[in-house]
C-alpha cells in the first residue's frame, strides 16, 4: 500500500547514498521485502519508473527480493514458511510465535558508477 | 561499484515516531493509537472510554480524518481538548502529522492521549506514530472474515475491540472463527467483547486500560 509514498522514499534513499559516493549513474538497486508488508512490485517499479527520471538513479534496474515469511515454533522448534498465514506448526500443531522472517523492508545496496 | 544502503523505506517515519515517543516519556503521556473501518465505532468507543477513565486521568484527543471537524467537535462538546488533523486525502496518519498537532496541546496536562486514526483497515498498520498501545475495532457488523482479509492490521494490533456486540442476535457473526484466525495471527492479543450502545462489556475494558496506564506512568 502507499506505493507511491514509499517509491519517493526509496528515490530519496538511493539519491542520498548515490550522491555521497559521487556516483555519476545507480545502475541497480536491490529492495528486500518482506511478504508481510503486501508492497505491490509492479507499482513500485511504475512509480519509480516516473520519479527517477531526470536523477542519477533514472533507467536503473530495480530488483525486488521478496523475502518469505518463517516462523518457528517456541514450543518444539521447528520452522516453516507460512504461506497463507497459516503459522500452525507442522511438527506438533502448536502456533508459531517466532518470526524469522517476512517483515524486512528496506533499501539493500545500489550499484553506481 | 556495489554500496551498501541497508536504510528502511519508512526511517523517516520511524525516525519521527521515536521522536514523538521521547517526547511522550518525557511528559509522561500514555498513547493509544485507535484504528478500525470507517463506521466501526471509534468515536463513541473513545467517548466511552474517556468516561471510564477521566476521573483518574487527564484526557486529550487527537482526530485524523481526510476532511471535516465532526469528531473533534463531538469531543470538545464533552470538554474534553481535541485537535482535528485533516489529512486531505491521505488514508492514514503519519508520525509527522502527530508531531504538529501536539503543539495545539498542553502536553503538561495530558496523561492519556488517544489518537483515532483514519478508518481503514490497511494502511495505519505500517506507519507509527510513537504510541503505547495499538487498539483495533472490529464491529459485528461488519463481519467474520475481516481478520483472514486484512491479516496485518490484526497481527499488527495489541488489543481488539468486539464492538457493538449488541448486534449479535442479528448477524451470523462467528465469534470462534475471529477467535481462530486471530490467536494464530496474533497470540499475544488480547480481546474484549463490548457494546457502545448498551455498555456491555465495557467495565471490563476500561478497568484493564487503567492498570495498563497505571503502570506505564
Amino acid at each position: 500500500m502507499h506505493e507511491l509514498g514509499i517509491t519517493e522514499n526509496i528515490v530519496s534513499i538511493v539519491l542520498k547514498h548515490g550522491e555521497k559516493e559521487g556516483a555519476k549513474k545507480i545502475t541497480k538497486i536491490t529492495l528486500r521485502i518482506g511478504e508481510l508488508t503486501q508492497v505491490v512490485g509492479d507499482c513500485i517499479q511504475f512509480y519509480f519508473d516516473q520519479l527517477s527520471k531526470d536523477t542519477i538513479a533514472e533507467n536503473a534496474e530495480l530488483i525486488i527480493e521478496y523475502i518469505p515469511i518463517r516462523v518457528r515454533c517456541a514450543d518444539c522448534g521447528s520452522e516453516k514458511e507460512a504461506s497463507n498465514y497459516d503459522f500452525t506448526c507442522p511438527s506438533c500443531g502448536a502456533i508459531c510465535t517466532e518470526f524469522i522472517s517476512g517483515r524486512e523492508f528496506l533499501v539493500d545496496d545500489i550499484e553506481v558508477e | 561499484m556495489k554500496v551498501d544502503v541497508l536504510e528502511n523505506i519508512l526511517s523517516v517515519n520511524e525516525k519521527l515516531a521515536e521522536e514523538n515517543r521521547d517526547l511522550f516519556d518525557k511528559k509522561k503521556i500514555f498513547v493509544i493509537n485507535l484504528m478500525a473501518s470507517p463506521g466501526a465505532g471509534k468515536t463513541s468507543f473513545i467517548l466511552k472510554t474517556i468516561a471510564g477513565i477521566k476521573d483518574k486521568f487527564e484526557v486529550a484527543v487527537i482526530e485524523g480524518d481526510v476532511a471535516s471537524q465532526v469528531d473533534a467537535e463531538k469531543i470538545k462538546a464533552h470538554g474534553i481538548p481535541s485537535v482535528q488533523i485533516n489529512t486531505g486525502g491521505a488514508c492514514h496518519l503519519e508520525a509527522n502529522m502527530i508531531k504538529n498537532a501536539l503543539e495545539h496541546l498542553d502536553l503538561d496536562n495530558v496523561d492519556v492521549l488517544v489518537i483515532e486514526n483514519v478508518g481503514n483497515l490497511v494502511c495505519p498498520a505500517d506507519f507509527k506514530l510513537g504510541e503505547d498501545l495499538k487498539v483495533l475495532i472490529l464491529s459485528i457488523p461488519e463481519g467474520d472474515d475481516k481478520p483472514l482479509k486484512y491479516p496485518l492490521m490484526f497481527a499488527e494490533t495489541d488489543v481488539l475491540i468486539l464492538n457493538k456486540i449488541d448486534l449479535l442476535e442479528l448477524s451470523d457473526f462467528d465469534q470462534d472463527k475471529v477467535k481462530d484466525v486471530t490467536h494464530k495471527l496474533n497470540p499475544d492479543l488480547r480481546t474484549f467483547k463490548l457494546s457502545c450502545k448498551s455498555d456491555e462489556g465495557v467495565k471490563e475494558w476500561v478497568d484493564w486500560l487503567i492498570s495498563r496506564i497505571d503502570e506505564a506512568i
